[in-house]
């Protein structure tokens, strides 16, 4: 029989070119699917840490679990269970199980923007290695329950400045003393009134320096006289020098408490200014009233130190004096 | 020879004879495969033959006819004896108990068709069961008496 | 109440032709995938067109749409890392662009391709094919033009689109790895993560189904509409229009189709 010519084919090695073709997408296909399987663990062997949680939500099938940033592992499966919890199993392959320590903690965390997260942290990574199969709390650290959060917070302090605010609150009724002891101190013993609290209270005090004031009037009086009968003495009693000398020595101390007693009126008039001026400060004027009652219990004191030696000093002038008593040293 | 009264008889001759292998006008060869191909196609499929032994059966035939110059045309680039020759080896080379020639003055419009027939059939008698040439009566005094 | 009946008649014609010609489509596609399924209906001619078809489907635009798939990838990958980098978002930018591109940007772009250079062309060849009666002839002398013309046809369509993605794809890829990562291996580890993210199962079998469901039909479609033409020259050209008007619309519908089942 006769043979049909082989005839150059229309198109040059079509079954080559398409034999290439076909090959080629079988390798690719072939290799992309090992790739993905081998991209997805499937040639690893792995072990496994179940973690649980309260609230799984965010956390699918294949999510990432990172160490440092790099992903060490992924969610193989997740159920809930009887009491509401979730457990979550991750698969880690085992080159990766290293950075995973008994010590561990594992943070699934929710970004405002991108999916959850699901971190873990080893602190001390020279504790032992976390076997397979372990059971972990998964901690929430999450950006968005956070919001919540300081919205709870910022509601709670909000409702405070409200209570602040409101006309019985205790700032409100502060401020409405405060008012008070201001208007107190504007009132006719200034100060005085506000710091002890009434006009009766602050005349006292006042009355109380009037005194002083009155009792240095009369000591001035006293030396005066004092001046006079010792010239009276001079002039009567030359020869006498021991009376003399006792004298002189008590002139001395009489001035030096009168430079006590100037000097505590000085104090006085320090802390009425001082006073004045917390007046003007709402903020210090606890603080200034504090120092002035402290002032004038001291200047109180400092008054009651000079009278008490002003009297004893008369009391040595009488008792030394060698003559009859004299009407004229008369005691305040 | 089936002479037909009009078109209506060869409607029912047609009808008659389902599993006839037709050459007709009216089926046309593969426009994009070669005379070669349309003819080799037929035993590739039917006896799953390779390509090459198919193409060498198809071969053959067309030596038989004389017609190998055009194995590797086209149709549109055939002559009407060429592309008759075609349809007939196609039809042929499925060895059908019957052949029907379906109005060969329509396959064979430029040349003195019966006697072409005849030598044509001559040359594949071994090959043809029987064969039957459908042509209308009119046609009848083209035929050379028998 | 005539006018009524008479309009309502026309619509329920209407309705009824369109989904006869939907079902004549899939009960067409149907019988190409068992065919395509049977062993014996692997004869030499039938491999032979196979192989033809991939030859022209594939093969000769595969330069072409490399380069084509390449730039365009290129570009899309530029585009969505500096996006991302201006919105802070660069660690998501590989993720994305491989998404965008592997699951869904390049197989759509393969199967129009695909569907306007090889399925016009399809649909024209059988459009004449039926209208000459050339597949009546195969038919009477013994040949199964399922076998031969339209199986043969529907598989070297379905392989060309599914290699034609696939090269494209693993092309993006690797690109989408030089313009995050540079020339360079280190990432790889890195890179390997994200291919994890992406591919999961349910991905990569939807990615395969969609790609081989393109493949069907920018093939089926547009022999189906060529068949369905009158026998009739001039009727051609709105058998090859309304093969391709159809053919877009199973191309988007699968893509709506692939991407609901993948994302909802």
């Amino acid at each position: 029989m006769e043979r049909a010519p082989v005839r150059a084919p229309l198109i040059k090695h079509l079954a080559l070119k398409v034999g290439l073709l076909l090959t080629l997408t079988a390798v690719l296909a072939v290799g992309l699917l090992v790739y993905v399987l081998y991209a997805r663990g499937a040639f690893e062997p792995t072990q496994t840490v179940i973690l649980l949680a309260d609230d799984a939500e965010g956390v699918s099938t294949g999510m990432p679990v990172t160490f440092s940033g790099f992903p060490i592992g992924r969610v193989k499966r997740l159920e809930l269970q009887d009491d509401g919890h979730v457990r979550i199993h991750v698969a880690i392959p085992e080159k990766d199980a290293r950075w995973l320590r008994t010590s561990s903690q594992f943070v699934l965390e929710r970004g405002l923007v991108g999916g959850a997260k699901i971190r873990a942290y080893s602190a001390i990574l020279n504790d032992p290695p976390l076997p397979d199969g372990a059971e972990r709390t998964l901690l929430s650290g999450d950006a968005t329950q956070d919001v919540s959060q300081i919205l709870a917070r910022v509601k709670a302090i909000l409702a405070n400045v409200e209570a602040m605010t409101a006309a019985q609150s205790p700032i409100n009724e502060t401020l409405q003393n405060a008012r008070t002891i201001t208007g107190r101190m504007a009132g006719e013993y200034g100060v005085l009134e506000g710091v002890l609290g009434g006009p009766d209270k602050a005349r006292r005090v006042v009355d109380a320096l009037d005194r002083a004031n009155a009792l240095l009037a009369s000591l001035q009086g006293v030396s005066l006289k004092v001046d006079q009968t010792l010239t009276r003495a001079d002039a009567r009693l030359f020869g006498a020098g021991g009376v003399m000398d006792q004298t002189e020595r008590a002139m001395s101390q009489v001035n030096a408490i009168l430079t006590d007693v100037r000097a505590s009126l000085l104090k006085a008039d320090a802390i009425l200014k001082e006073a004045q001026g917390a007046a003007a400060n709402v903020n210090s004027i606890t603080a200034d009233v504090k120092g002035a009652t402290t002032d004038l219990a001291l200047l109180r004191a400092e008054v009651d130190d000079s009278i008490t030696k002003v009297n004893h000093l008369i009391n040595e002038i009488n008792r030394k004096w060698p003559f009859k008593r004299d009407v004229e040293l008369k005691l305040p | 020879m089936t002479w037909l009264e009009d078109a209506a008889a060869r409607a029912r001759v047609l009808e008659a004879q389902p599993q006839a292998a037709l050459v007709s006008a009216e089926l046309p060869l593969r426009a994009n495969l070669s005379v070669l191909e349309n003819i080799a196609i037929v035993p590739q499929f039917r006896l799953n033959l390779s390509y090459d032994q198919a193409a060498d059966a198809a071969w053959a035939l067309l030596a038989r006819l004389g017609l190998t110059d055009c194995a590797f045309k086209r149709d549109p680039s055939l002559d009407c004896v060429e592309r008759f020759g075609a349809k007939l080896l196609r039809a042929v080379i499925g060895r059908p108990p019957i052949i029907l020639i379906d109005r060969p003055a329509l396959l064979l419009p430029d040349i003195h068709y019966p006697p072409h027939l005849e030598s044509v059939l001559q040359r594949l008698a071994d090959l043809i069961e029987q064969c039957r040439i459908l042509d209308y009566v009119w046609n009848a005094p083209l035929y050379a008496p028998r | 109440m005539q006018a009524l009946i008479q309009f309502l008649t026309r619509v329920g014609e209407a309705a009824l032709g369109w989904l006869a010609a939907w079902g004549r489509i899939l009960t067409f596609g149907a019988h190409a995938l068992i065919e395509a399924a049977t062993p014996s209906a692997y004869n030499s001619a039938m491999r032979s067109v196979v192989m033809k078809q991939i030859y022209f489907t594939a093969w000769q635009i595969l330069p072409g749409f490399l380069v084509f798939a390449a730039l365009l990838s290129y570009v899309i990958i530029q585009i969505v890392v500096a996006t991302a980098r201006d919105f802070g978002l660069s660690e998501f930018a590989l993720e994305m662009s491989i998404r965008v591109l592997v699951l869904e940007l390049l197989p759509l772009l393969t199967a129009l391709f695909v569907a306007l250079r090889s399925g016009a062309a399809i649909n024209t060849e059988v459009a004449l094919m039926h209208i000459n009666n050339e597949l009546a002839a195969l038919q009477a002398s013994g040949v199964d033009p399922m076998r031969f013309e339209f199986t043969p046809r529907v598989i070297g369509g379905a392989v060309s689109v599914y290699s034609l993605t696939l090269l494209s794809c693993v092309l993006a890829s690797v690109l989408a790895y030089v313009a995050v990562y540079g020339l360079q291996p280190w990432a790889l580890g890195e890179f390997r993560h994200v291919i994890a993210k992406i591919f999961t199962p349910v991905a990569l079998i939807a990615l395969t189904l969609k790609s081989l469901a393109f493949g069907l039909a920018v093939t089926v479609i547009p022999m189906r509409a060529g068949l369905e033409a009158p026998r009739m020259l001039f009727f051609a050209p709105i058998a090859v229009l309304r093969g391709m008007v159809r053919l877009f619309f199973v191309l988007m519908l699968i893509e709506v189709a692939s991407l609901s089942l993948v994302y909802l």
